[in-house]
């Protein structure tokens, strides 16, 4: 039986590999800084908590990383965990570099001591290409950062590229374009959108605080883009690859959709704030995922109208209907 | 020079080659010139002690300061306390092959140290008032995406120290773009000196080659000898680094010579300044220098009231193949294309490589000689551990 140890449990792709590869007949171990305070409710909402192993583990301390390493001996290795808001990192850089590239450092020269054959698979990310403009970034393009987040993450890319060529450890690298879920913390621009909407639906009197709308990203589903990340780490060789749908929509389209799926017009409910506004932003970011198409024979399934479609139902699921009826419609078939 | 016009410069790793010629060029436009350099237990500023002012008189321009790249509380109150016009971050961790054994160190400072100091300076408020130069390499360059290499190159680091050196390349831009604060990247190829850190390969070979003429060391191990660099003299780099700060925008600039040489190359040309010349036999890690003729050189010849010139005979192999100085990825080629500093800055590189290989030459012979001065009147030298590390 195969195990894998999994960084950064907690978080949303943290849950969905985890049952991914729990279902594969993995022995699952997940990390979190402190196992014993985080409540892992991600893991419980997906009904996987009592059947993985979790402890704790402190990225920025390479006593702790190799002690986790020696006790579980992996085979697989997914490091997911770090500082996660691009928006924060312009006000936490330090603690964003520390735990994102020393993290990833301090696990690849773990596995280089250890010298035992661990796969190490890093969640890189597509603001590291910054503003693609008119051609959609591969695997080649060239990389421009644009926040504190995407300059962290650049720097891990090329660790984990330095490791792999130096010593020939099974290294590689997903550049996942955006990805979300009903798992996605509130804070995330999308689930923040789709939870506000439904509480307006439900008879709230909340407003809708956003910053810039006309950013265009590529979103995806993120319990699909996790089998990518396992496929990488089933390869003959390790090799870095962009993890996307292939199509961009403006953050004005996402609104549209989640508010009209609530029957609701969502420029009566939203006000623009300035301090939502990032310093720096990419406006349009482009992906071209055909090698792993290629390689992979990986291809995203779901699109736009999907996640919308999905993360609203979820939200309802989950919320209190308190006797009233929250009616909302199917935009697109699954 | 009137107040008003005199600028307050800040350098970080003032104690460095580039630290040292920056302050004296600097001093000499007339800067007050400060310098952060760590405590050690023993002194270290060898090169910068000819710019030394008593602190006891009045209106000095040069004044150094304890502190460390690892602890921002002690960047941000040397900043607060010295208000620089200018700030140059040259403090590094700055040896590529050290970087494999010594990553997250080299992070620490290289990468973290310069984000440190761009906080400094958005948290006081100075980003009208001071400007930044942030020490980018031609390391980014690492497995070359084109050559030769301009400000548009990919970059592709091979090493800990270049990841480091992107992160702090992409943060200075990302500061840059995100608060308005004028800072710079010099992307400098290689640039040496007599100054040079002795475990740095040129150095390491002028300093070989002195010893090995003088009969003080029996050979020199190497590791890469075919290796290819664009090497500068760092004086003639330090001018570009303050050029770049002069300009109305702030910009990012390749700065190099746009000539190529190997580590043979520079091996063969050093050996050939004290009039020995080399062959090279076999291959790969059994590759070796050979004396092949020995004619003492003019330079050799001032100092023949020491003492006999040479120790060594021809046929004598000097320079030898180790394999733990490869590098576990490795950085073959690297050449510099510096158009845009030629056109934005008027600047270009003055000095030769064969005049650079001449003055280290020059430079590294005299301290043998002072060496075998010191050793023939009794007195006891003992030569660092350091050099074979």
């Amino acid at each position: 039986m195969k195990k894998a140890l999994i960084i950064g449990v907690s978080g949303q792709d943290g849950a969905y590999l985890a049952e991914f590869l729990l279902k594969k007949g993995y022995r699952v171990f997940g990390t979190s800084r402190d196992a014993q305070m985080t409540s892992f409710g991600k893991l419980k909402t997906l009904g996987i908590h009592q059947e993985m192993e979790v402890g704790s583990v402190a990225l920025n301390d390479f006593r702790s990383v190799l002690q986790v390493l020696n006790k579980v001996r992996p085979d697989e290795v997914y490091n997911l965990a770090g500082q996660s808001s691009v928006g924060l990192s312009f006000e936490q850089p330090v603690e964003t570099f520390e735990s994102i590239s020393l993290g990833t450092l301090n696990l690849l020269e773990a596995i280089r001591f250890i010298g035992e054959p661990m796969k190490f698979y890093n969640a890189s990310s597509s603001e590291c290409f910054g503003n693609t403009e008119g051609l959609p970034a591969n695997e080649k393009t060239p990389f421009s950062p644009r926040s504190p987040y995407a300059v962290a993450k650049a720097a891990a890319f090329w660790q984990v590229s330095n490791y792999r060529e130096a010593y020939g450890i099974f290294a590689c690298s997903g550049l996942l374009f955006n990805h979300e879920s009903p798992l996605r913390p509130e804070r995330f621009v999308t689930r923040k959108i789709i939870s506000t909407a439904c509480s307006i639906a439900k008879g709230a009197t909340a407003k809708l605080e956003l910053g810039n709308i006309s950013i265009q990203r590529d979103w995806g589903w993120a319990p699909e883009y996790v089998e990518a990340m396992w496929l990488m780490m089933q390869q003959q060789e390790p090799e870095d690859f962009v993890i996307a749908t292939g199509k961009t929509h403006k953050l004005e389209e996402f609104l549209e959709l989640a508010f009209s799926a609530v029957r609701l017009e969502w420029r009566e409910h939203v006000e623009f704030h300035q301090h939502l506004f990032r310093p720096t932003d990419i406006l349009i970011s482009r992906a071209n995922p055909a090698r792993a198409r290629r390689v992979l024979n990986w291809q995203a399934r779901y699109g736009l109208a999907d996640i919308v479609t999905m993360m609203v139902e979820a939200e309802v699921d989950r919320g209190d209907m308190g006797g009233r009826a929250l009616s909302y419609s199917r935009t697109a078939a699954r | 020079m009137s107040c008003e016009s005199q600028k307050t410069a800040l350098l970080t790793g003032i104690t460095g080659q580039d630290g040292a010629y920056l302050a004296e060029f600097l001093l000499n436009k007339g800067y007050i010139v400060h310098g952060i350099k760590r405590r050690g237990s023993l002194f270290n500023t060898q090169r910068v002690d000819h710019l030394y002012e008593d602190p006891h008189q009045a209106s000095r321009r040069f004044i150094l300061h304890y502190g460390d790249l690892t602890d921002s509380t002690s960047l941000i109150r040397i900043v607060q306390e010295v208000q620089p016009d200018e700030i140059y971050n040259l403090a590094a961790q700055s040896h590529v092959g050290v970087s494999f054994q010594a990553p997250e160190y080299t992070a620490e400072v290289d990468a973290v140290g310069t984000l440190r100091m761009l906080e400094a300076i958005r948290i006081l408020g100075l980003k009208e008032k001071t400007r930044f130069y942030q020490a980018s390499t031609s390391e980014l360059y690492g497995r070359v995406q084109e050559i030769p290499q301009t400000e548009l190159t990919p970059f592709y680091p091979r090493s800990p120290y270049a990841c480091a050196k992107l992160y702090a390349y992409w943060i200075a831009v990302n500061y840059r773009e995100a608060y308005g604060i004028f800072a710079c990247n010099g992307i400098l190829f290689n640039h040496e000196s007599p100054s040079r850190g002795e475990t740095f390969v040129t150095r390491k070979i002028t300093r070989a080659a002195a010893r090995i003429a003088l009969g003080l060391q029996d050979s020199l191990y190497l590791g890469n000898l075919s290796s290819l660099r664009d090497w500068g003299h760092a004086k003639d780099y330090v001018r570009a680094q303050w050029l770049i700060l002069q300009q109305d925008i702030p910009d990012d600039y390749v700065i190099a010579t746009g000539e190529q040489h190997s580590v043979r190359e520079f091996c063969q040309r050093a050996f050939a300044e004290l009039g020995i010349e080399l062959e090279w036999k076999g291959k790969g890690l059994s590759e070796q220098g050979i004396i092949a003729a020995l004619n003492p050189s003019a330079l050799l010849s001032q100092y023949s009231r020491h003492g006999s010139l040479y120790s060594i005979k021809t046929g004598k192999p000097v320079i030898f193949v180790d394999s733990h100085y490869f590098r576990p990825a490795e950085v073959d080629k690297l050449l510099g294309d510096p158009a845009k500093a030629q056109a934005k800055l008027g600047w270009r590189a003055e000095i030769s490589f064969d005049e650079l290989v001449k003055e280290m030459i020059a430079f590294d012979l005299q301290e043998a000689v002072r060496e075998n001065v010191c050793r023939r009147n009794g007195f006891e030298v003992t030569s660092s551990c350091e050099a074979h590390m």
